[in-house]
């Protein structure tokens, strides 16, 4: 149950980040997602790599809310192919995590594909570089959170990794196009 | 030392080479340091994704790379910049999880097509192209995936799938870099030859020496990986260098038919003996034993790089100077590698 808690915030977190374009709909979406991969790791007897998880996403999600557009601007005008998308994104990753594969991890496997999935897409459909930035944070982390499913224990090593690149790529100074 | 590493020891030297190579030759207005600064952070990166112990790691060293080098300040924007890098990573990452879950075995062919995706769209390769603004400094191009940075990435990236996939997804991935690598031969080549922009043309021939180094990869044969480890080393030690000789006079729209074009050519187009000769002899070789029709196919398209090299040997202009050493330092360094290829093959298969 708590396994599947976890994957539906792990999806809920990243259809915010993409159908919010406001800093503090971004942040909320990133604590939520955060919060959702940090119980998958938490519930499959990781605690430290949970807590790891847990204070990359939150640095993130504490820099995003401190800059970036005003307001939390989610579902602004226009945004119906974005919510479409994240309906048919978590649907087919349901699909795949419950029909297509077998196993446990089903949860892992859920969560990891709908947050790599829709934060990908949101990178690429994306200008604004707030959204793109903290899209970037959580596939990081969804990333980490994948290598749960190979045969071996990962270590802590790809889990310091993605809350250092989540954190860092908040505080990185995006410079816009230069002009001609 | 691990053996991933090993196998891009090469290629890391060729990038460092390069990069002092390319900070000798800047000319004077540009910072030195500053490309010095970026080209080693670039390097450092490339160590980082050699020496990772898992595929895991690895993409999260290539997302670091991307979210630097789309920072960095240039005619396109962060976001445009980052997502051909990204998408590269997502489906990585797919493909990793697809490798790892249990299920039918379609899922491990998946995983193939997704490596062998993610590395197109890492590099840069059809089907997805960077975008290149001609007006933009090399560091900030694409330049830096498909002739710097993508080699090690390639080679590390396909190093590793090799031990995550199923024998029937690793020969399906063989065949899929096989046909990848003659689209992207035939496109670069045509493309190059034919681009009005010679900034473009110089882009689509890196696509093409790719379209090589993708078809070494695809034969599972000794000679056939020999052949993209040269093919990429002369890609960074080669194409890469003489393509930032040729920026000054491609910017003041120089070009000249002097005796040192003439051998810039002929290292570009693979000719005796530089080492891109060396790395079509044993493709082809490769080709033969895996099957003839493929290594007609190849031996027919290796014509077409000869037109493209001497209009990017026109390019270059007359180097004088800094420049002149460089590009003599590079056909040096090619005809000893195109003479003698064996401590280089010897030193990746340690």
């Amino acid at each position: 149950m708590i396994a599947a808690v976890a994957a539906f915030l792990g999806w809920l977190g990243v259809s915010i980040i993409v159908l919010a374009d406001g800093r503090r709909g971004l942040a909320v979406g990133l604590a939520v997602a955060t919060t959702g991969l940090a119980a998958i790791a938490w519930q499959e007897g990781d605690g430290v790599a949970a807590l790891i998880v847990m204070g990359g996403g939150a640095a993130a999600a504490v820099l995003r809310y401190r800059a970036g557009p005003g307001g939390w601007v989610v579902m602004p005008p226009g945004s119906t192919p974005r919510l479409i998308l994240c309906v048919a994104g978590g649907l087919v990753a349901l699909w795949f995590a419950a029909s297509v594969t077998i196993g446990p991890d089903g949860a892992t496997r859920f969560a990891v594909l709908s947050v790599v999935g829709l934060s990908g897409a949101r990178i690429v459909s994306s200008r604004e570089p707030s959204s793109v930035v903290t899209a970037v944070a959580t596939l990081a982390l969804a990333a980490a959170v994948a290598t749960r499913l190979g045969a071996g224990s990962p270590g802590l090593v790809p889990y310091v990794a993605a809350a250092l690149i989540a954190a860092g790529a908040l505080l990185l100074p995006v410079r816009v196009a230069d002009a001609f | 030392m691990p053996s991933d590493l090993a196998t891009c020891l090469p290629l890391l030297i060729a990038a460092a080479a390069a990069l002092g190579l390319a900070v000798v030759m800047s000319p004077a207005r540009i910072s030195r340091t500053a490309l010095l600064a970026r080209g080693g952070t670039g390097l450092a990166g490339m160590v980082a994704i050699a020496g990772a112990p898992s595929l895991d790691l690895l993409v999260l060293a290539l997302l670091v790379l991307a979210v630097l080098h789309a920072s960095l300040p240039g005619k396109r924007d962060f976001s445009s910049r980052l997502q051909m890098p990204v998408v590269a990573v997502v489906l990585i990452v797919l493909a990793l999880v697809f490798a790892r879950v249990q299920g039918p075995e379609l899922l491990q062919r998946l995983a193939a097509v997704g490596i062998a995706a993610g590395l197109a769209a890492c590099v840069g390769l059809l089907p997805y192209i960077h975008v290149l603004e001609p007006e933009d400094m090399v560091a900030v191009s694409p330049t830096v995936w498909i002739g710097f940075v993508g080699p090690v990435a390639a080679t590390a990236i396909l190093v590793r799938a090799r031990g995550l996939l199923s024998l029937d997804a690793g020969t399906d991935l063989g065949a899929m870099l096989v046909g990848l690598g003659l689209v992207n031969m035939l496109w670069g080549t045509l493309a190059a030859w034919r681009a009005e922009s010679s900034t473009r043309a110089w882009h689509y021939s890196f696509m093409a020496d790719w379209g090589l180094a993708l078809c070494g990869f695809g034969l599972t044969v000794a000679d056939g990986q020999a052949a993209a480890l040269l093919i990429l080393v002369s890609i960074v030690f080669g194409r890469l260098p003489l393509y930032l000789a040729s920026r000054q006079a491609l910017r003041e729209n120089q070009s000249a038919d002097r005796p040192i074009n003439l051998m810039v050519a002929a290292v570009l187009a693979g000719s005796a003996p530089f080492a891109g000769f060396a790395a079509r002899v044993l493709l082809l070789r490769g080709a033969t034993q895996m099957s003839w029709p493929l290594a007609l196919v190849l031996a027919a398209g290796m014509l077409l790089w000869l037109p493209v090299s001497l209009r990017l040997g026109r390019t270059l202009g007359q180097p004088r100077g800094r420049q002149a050493l460089g590009v003599g330092i590079v056909i040096a360094a090619n005809a000893v590698v195109g003479l003698y290829p064996l401590p280089l093959l010897t030193l990746a298969s340690r």
